[in-house]
């Protein structure tokens, strides 16, 4: 049996449904392309309790996660929520997560669904005595709230006020009368939240769905349809899909994530082998002239084999096929021609440095008043 | 007809992988049905095979493609492409709006109407065999 959210009856009435690692999740309630665009024109809410989430609590847990990041951690400010990777001793990537500070020694760590088992041994494996590791994912609720409107939407709701809350910042607050911790943080390239909900349970998830149904009221349920392709337009990768336990943050093109000498920290000794030279392959963004590019698709130079689909969607809002893949290196920058082969036609598509869209207009750089 | 909310008009014929095809005349119009295009979504790409080429029965004759994944289309009933639907070019969504007219997606000259018609459903078979892929 597939494992349930606190929000599966709201789901099972409205959506269609789907399993995404082990649980029964909505793929859309009414198209991903409607959804879609609700989140990039207006607001988007998308139940993500599927992601695992863990409290690291303890004097010695600044040091802990010191040891299994590659970003500073002692140096980020209270308040602060930022993205980071998870390594293996060969610079590999176990997992991309996003940390909260929410004090000195108190820590949200929000980690994929599919990873959250391997996450929790590798880090129990490597947890000092003092540390404690709670496992809020069964006993919370998470909710993103996405797009240009979704701060007047959320307000609605929260005690905090949220023009004080800056993009990777967090803060614990009431939402609807709940507790909850409020991150501006996502995944779809747009502005927006993510909440977590406390002490909602599957016995008494009357908080998590108060505080759906009300954002409900002002945004557009999304399912993992839409949060698959806003991630891609966004360029955003997929754990599993575009970034693995055998991609370093170098082949991943995440090595901003990085802090500048930092080192002490699994996977380090294994990235240092960069200094001299850059990775042989590379993940890059792809946007097709014609045909949809998906993961597993080859990707052709003139002198032969260039790389591989990773992932890649239609995009609801340029109208054609973009992808995220991985390619040799030596023909990587942006610009440079390359066929797919789809289902055995070759198509024209050229490397692109994402997001795909016009940072002018969608995403949450936009200016202003559109 | 409905089953579950998706259309199954009396009329046509079926195939267990959803498409639909309809006599007129002496030609047949091959689609996809109301339930194979509820579960693509979204349609945004129509493939088709060109007109005078040869399309066999439960053979691929093209895809149909959504944003979330591509499905092959297998053709009902063998012959010769007499129309290609030109306008899903442009409006792929006529798959999903109209799956049984506006959204049809090429006309045949049978080769062999009488005898391969005889392995397709009628609307009933295919309601009936839709309720038991939903029941599970």
């Amino acid at each position: 049996m597939p494992k349930t959210t606190q929000l599966y009856d709201y789901h099972a009435a409205h959506a269609k449904l789907t399993e995404f690692a082990g649980y029964e999740m909505p793929l859309w309630y009414t198209t991903t392309t409607e959804e879609h665009l609700a989140v990039r024109n207006a607001s988007g809410i998308f139940d993500v309790s599927h992601m695992a989430r863990f409290v690291a609590k303890g004097e010695r847990a600044t040091g802990f996660l010191e040891g299994m990041v590659p970003t500073a951690v002692q140096a980020q400010p209270l308040g602060k929520a930022f993205y980071t990777l998870l390594l293996n001793d060969r610079g590999g990537i176990i997992d991309d997560l996003i940390i909260e500070k929410l004090a000195a020694d108190r820590y949200m760590v929000v980690v994929n669904a599919a990873n959250a088992q391997t996450d929790m041994r590798h880090m129990m494996s490597h947890a000092p005595s003092g540390l404690t590791l709670d496992d809020l994912t069964e006993t919370t609720a998470m909710i993103a709230v996405q797009g240009p409107g979704a701060a007047a939407s959320l307000q609605q709701l929260a005690d905090l006020d949220l023009s004080q809350l800056k993009r990777f910042r967090c803060a614990e607050t009431k939402v609807a009368g709940e507790d909850a911790l409020i991150s501006r943080t996502g995944y779809t390239g747009e502005d927006g939240f993510e909440v977590i909900v406390y002490y909602a349970s599957k016995s008494t998830p009357n908080g998590a769905l108060k505080v759906w149904e009300r954002l409900a009221a002002t945004s557009t349920p999304c399912g993992l349809g839409a949060r698959d392709s806003l991630r891609l337009e966004a360029g955003l990768p997929l754990h599993g899909s575009d970034i693995d336990q055998d991609t370093d943050p170098f082949e991943a093109d995440l090595a901003w994530v990085m802090t500048a000498g930092k080192s002490g920290y699994i996977g380090a000794d294994a990235l240092s082998k960069y200094r001299d030279s850059g990775p042989r392959v590379i993940r890059r963004g792809l946007i097709m002239e014609a045909g949809v590019a998906r993961h597993g698709f080859d990707i052709l130079d003139e002198s032969g084999s260039l790389g591989s689909v990773t992932s890649g969607t239609f995009s609801p809002l340029l109208r054609k096929g973009v992808a995220l893949c991985k390619v040799r290196s030596d023909n990587s920058a942006y610009g440079t021609h390359v066929g797919v082969l789809v289902r055995d036609v070759r198509q024209n598509g050229a490397i692109t440095k994402p997001p795909f869209y016009d940072e002018l207009l969608y995403g949450w750089k936009r200016q202003k008043g559109n | 007809m409905e089953v579950h909310g998706y259309q199954v008009p009396e009329g046509l014929l079926y195939t267990k992988e959803h498409e639909w095809a309809k006599k007129e005349g002496s030609v047949v119009k091959i689609g996809i049905t109301d339930y194979a295009a509820k579960t693509l979504n979204d349609v945004v790409y129509v493939t088709s095979p060109k007109p005078h080429s040869t399309v066999e029965k439960s053979k691929s004759m093209g895809t149909v493609e959504s944003i979330k994944a591509v499905s092959e289309v297998y053709s009902p009933i063998s012959g010769t492409v007499t129309k290609v639907n030109a306008d899903l070019d442009s409006h792929p969504e006529l798959v999903n709006k109209s799956p049984y007219s506006e959204g049809w997606l090429v006309e045949v000259a049978p080769s062999n109407f009488a005898t391969e018609s005889r392995s397709l459903m009628d609307a009933g078979a295919y309601a009936a065999y839709l309720n038991t892929l939903l029941a599970k």
